[in-house]
């Protein structure tokens, strides 16, 4: 029942690459000659998502209809078993950007394009990819920029157009394991500037994170499936002449203990300091300013044959800013997915977002409150070729050895 | 769940109280020389002609290919009543009666098949493949089986006449022995012979894990073994054939230890008991329970077509007693002598395997006599079936024992590798051979 993947790299270029004339497949010569007789594990996923909509949003003077396909994904992967039993992996993948997208320029935005060495416990990851902040905790809306000030770790060089901003970066990671986990993430970034901040690009961010997640498959009965708390630290961005730092913490409870009818929670508290900025003048220096943000959501997943049939689900939040005065903001978003069949769902929610007039003049055209509801479908799948490479984070791999296949 | 289950109520409080071996099982060397001792044929194949003359064949007179004429002593005449039991299977032990006790546990471990391929598996006593009971026939065998793992278990004693109770099916002739249960067999050992044992729940995915082993049954008197009067022998070979989709494995036994995992959670606890309900793990009480399931709400999961994940397996692994070439062990022989090789088809293929630079005695098939040895080079070896082969030391040098399914002969599509092993004569340099032993994993 999970929308919205945790690491979502999509490919385009599959179709391209089936339909088009053979030089235009030739990879580029590389240093070391492959063996075309070891071939790799392909993986190729998606999420549909497409729904009709109707609402005031940001800077629309009254409500409108629209059809929003925006946070389809195609991505595609390829893994190979590598030497002392490590494994190789790349993704690239794009996704959709909808109506926010600028007329005349592209519509989708490049979410993957990494490379990836992982051995029994360290792993390296290099390349675009999801910012590791933004996963510690993952709320039940239907796409990603839905509350996206609200349950987020923002970016101070976005110019507030695209959530993908603050969801994806150019990232150099090192993740650390114990028994697969516990994990601990340190990394540099270079978030995307949209803003123009930056004279030119560079590392702009660091920082680190620890998570805690539950035996996978058991997480109906775990008290706390996950746990996580991390830091960032910005580097000279805007009015923060010595950096910005984001502290954030949070995770997931059962709230019952039931596979059929099961109620968790999830909260996410977001601290940002270090801004002078005591006004707002743009979208971005909303996402700059010194704030605390607190994020929560209750859901209910009804599973009554062990396999998920519905889910119900209200995630709320609520931020105000240490500096800016008539600056406070609340949101809620109440969606319900319904399984129609594997990975089929009917998906609908109402969502809103309230904001004080610094706010709102800042990042919603003035609107103070916005407002949408929405009902369409999702379809989430993949398809694995040649596999030959199993999950790490099993049962049989935590309990019983390490095996990397 | 920690309650010995149906099993143990099989076993009348007298019957182990009679005289019992206590016998740890470790795991064999199963290329090193094994005790004495073949089938007596008690169930006869093959119609009889008892009085045809026969010579031992020798490494120069040999035989004409197929059957050879039968020799003295090969007392294996047809009669109408041979499959019958030679013990009452439903009997119980006797005072005075020796009865063999072994305790075996199936866990998880981890099982390398060859340097750099290692793989989850489900083991008898923590081996791959378990480890080899060998009891005379007639004897009693009394098997303690706990389930240290979250998945059901049995085992099935495949080639032997024993009660009904006892044979180790899955809702068929037991429940499956659950997480943490014991379950006792008790059965008499008969008919004498090459068979093994195997777990009959998910077979496919449980025996490609590693559950079976071999079980010989000696004969009651070995001066009666009819293959070692003809082919005096003193060493033997036990192979237990088979293959492994390492993917499928590693990925059905993931989600079984998910399913189970599940399961056992709920049945911990009261509460989660009564959500509990047939659709979770497929069972249901009669065809109107799952009826009724399925106008509240159940889909069943066969009406998603299945064509992804887990497709037939793809065997990427053939391997001789759990290991693939060159980890084989080799079999070891000295000019002259005769060596017996039991063959035992434990898998889900046919296996064709080839002696180079010799004829072989096709002697016993299924645990039984041959009505009269049979001359090869090869020999199929289907699922469930045993073949025992008497080599002779006729032509010194180090010759390749294999699957002549070249499919077979590879490892992760690899040749050389797979269900590969070597003759090797001990004296070969003794007679002129220069041939080295060379170990080759790539061509």
């Amino acid at each position: 029942m999970k929308l919205k993947n945790r690491f979502s790299f999509s490919a385009t270029t599959l179709g391209m690459l089936l339909t088009s004339n053979g030089w235009a497949i030739q990879p580029q010569p590389v240093p070391v000659p492959e063996d075309s007789s070891v071939s790799p594990q392909i993986n190729i996923s998606g999420v549909g998502i497409a729904t009709g909509s109707y609402g005031r949003r940001a800077g629309q003077s009254r409500p409108k209809s629209l059809i929003d396909y925006e946070d389809s994904t195609l991505q595609i992967g390829a893994a190979q078993s590598l030497y002392k039993g490590a494994i190789g992996s790349m993704g690239f993948g794009m996704l959709t950007l909808g109506n926010e997208g600028e007329p005349g320029n592209t519509p989708f935005f490049l979410s993957q394009a990494f490379l990836d060495y992982q051995g029994e416990k360290i792993e390296f990851l290099v390349g675009r990819s999801d910012n590791p902040t933004a996963h510690l905790v993952d709320f039940p809306t239907l796409r990603d920029d839905d509350l996206h000030t609200l349950n987020n770790p923002l970016n101070p060089l976005s110019n507030g157009t695209l959530a993908q901003d603050h969801r994806y970066s150019n990232v150099a990671a090192v993740t650390l394991n114990q028994g697969l986990k516990f994990f601990e993430n340190v990394h540099a970034q270079q978030l995307v500037d949209s803003a123009g901040i930056q004279s030119s690009p560079g590392i702009n961010s660091y920082g680190a994170t620890f998570q805690y997640l539950s035996t996978p498959g058991m997480e109906a009965f775990s008290k706390f499936p996950s746990l996580g708390l991390g830091v960032e630290h910005l580097t000279s961005v805007g009015a923060a002449s010595s950096g910005l730092y984001q502290i954030y913490g949070g995770g997931v409870m059962n709230l019952n203990e039931s596979v059929t009818d099961r109620w968790d929670i999830r909260a996410l508290d977001i601290v940002s300091v270090g801004s002078d900025l005591r006004s707002f003048s743009n979208a971005r220096d909303t996402f700059e300013a010194n704030s605390n943000t607190l994020s929560a959501a209750l859901r209910y997943m009804h599973s009554p044959f062990g396999r998920a049939g519905y889910q119900l689900s209200l995630t709320a939040g609520y931020k105000n800013y240490f500096r800016v005065r008539s600056s406070r903001s609340a949101g809620f978003a109440l969606t319900y997915v319904k399984r129609l069949g594997e990975g089929f769902d009917f998906v609908a929610q109402y969502q809103g977002q309230y904001r004080k007039a610094s706010l709102s003049a800042a990042e919603s055209g003035s609107l103070a409150f916005e407002q949408t509801g929405e009902v369409g479908f999702s379809f989430n799948w993949d398809a694995t070729f040649n596999q030959h490479l199993s999950p790490r984070r099993t049962i049989l791999n935590q309990q019983y050895q390490y095996v990397p296949n | 769940m920690t309650e010995d289950s149906a099993g143990a109520e099989m076993i009348p409080e007298e019957m182990i109280e009679s005289e019992t071996e206590q016998k740890s099982i470790t795991r064999r060397d199963f290329f090193s020389s094994a005790s004495t001792g073949v089938a007596l044929g008690a169930g006869l194949l093959l119609s009889a002609n008892p009085q045809g003359a026969w010579a031992a064949p020798t490494a120069k007179s040999g035989g004409s290919a197929g059957h050879a004429a039968i020799p003295p002593g090969w007392s294996n005449a047809f009669h109408p009543a041979a499959t019958a039991p030679l013990y009452p299977p439903r009997g119980a032990p006797k005072a005075g009666e020796k009865i063999h006790e072994f305790d075996i546990e199936v866990g998880i471990s981890v099982h390398e098949i060859v340097p750099g391929i290692k793989i989850h598996a489900f083991t008898y006593n923590g081996t791959y493949p378990g480890p080899e009971i060998r009891v005379p026939e007639g004897d009693w065998v009394l098997v303690n089986f706990t389930n240290k793992t979250s998945e059901f278990h049995t085992i099935h004693w495949h080639g032997i006449v024993l009660a009904n109770e006892m044979d180790g099916v899955p809702n068929g002739t037991q429940w499956g022995t659950g997480p943490g249960e014991t379950f006792k067999y008790l059965f008499r050992a008969q008919p004498a012979g090459t068979h093994f044992y195997h777990c009959h729940n998910m077979t496919n995915l449980h025996v490609q894990a590693g559950m079976f082993g071999a079980l010989i049954i000696e004969p009651r008197d070995p001066k009666e073994d009819l293959v070692r009067k003809v082919f005096p022998y003193e060493r033997e070979y036990t192979m237990l054939l088979s293959e492994v989709d390492t993917v499928m494995v590693e990925g059905q036994m993931e989600r079984m230890m998910k399913e189970m995992g599940v399961m056992q959670k709920m049945n911990e606890s009261p509460k989660l008991m009564k959500e509990m309900n047939g659709g979770m793990m497929g069972w249901f009480a009669n065809k109107k329970a799952f009826l009724d399931s399925v106008k509240s709400g159940y889909i069943p999961p066969y009406v998603a077509p299945r064509a992804g994940r887990y497709p037939a397996p793809n065997f990427n692994f053939f391997m001789i007693n759990g290991r693939s070439y060159p980890m084989t062990d080799e079999m070891m022989i000295r000019s002259g002598e005769n060596i017996r090789v039991r063959l035992i088809g434990a898998g889900a293929m046919p296996h064709y395997m080839h002696l180079h630079g010799h004829d072989f005695w096709h002697v016993c098939q299924d645990g039984s006599p041959l009505q009269a040895p049979i001359r090869l080079n090869t020999v199929p070896v289907f699922p469930g079936t045993t073949t025992d082969i008497i080599i002779q030391g006729t032509n010194p040098g180090m010759w390749h024992f294999h699957d002549h399914s070249d499919i077979a002969s590879t490892n992760n599509g690899i040749f050389p590798g797979g269900m590969m092993t070597m003759l090797m004569y001990e004296d070969a340099a003794q007679h002129g051979v220069k041939v080295p032993e060379i170990v080759q994993v790539s061509s």
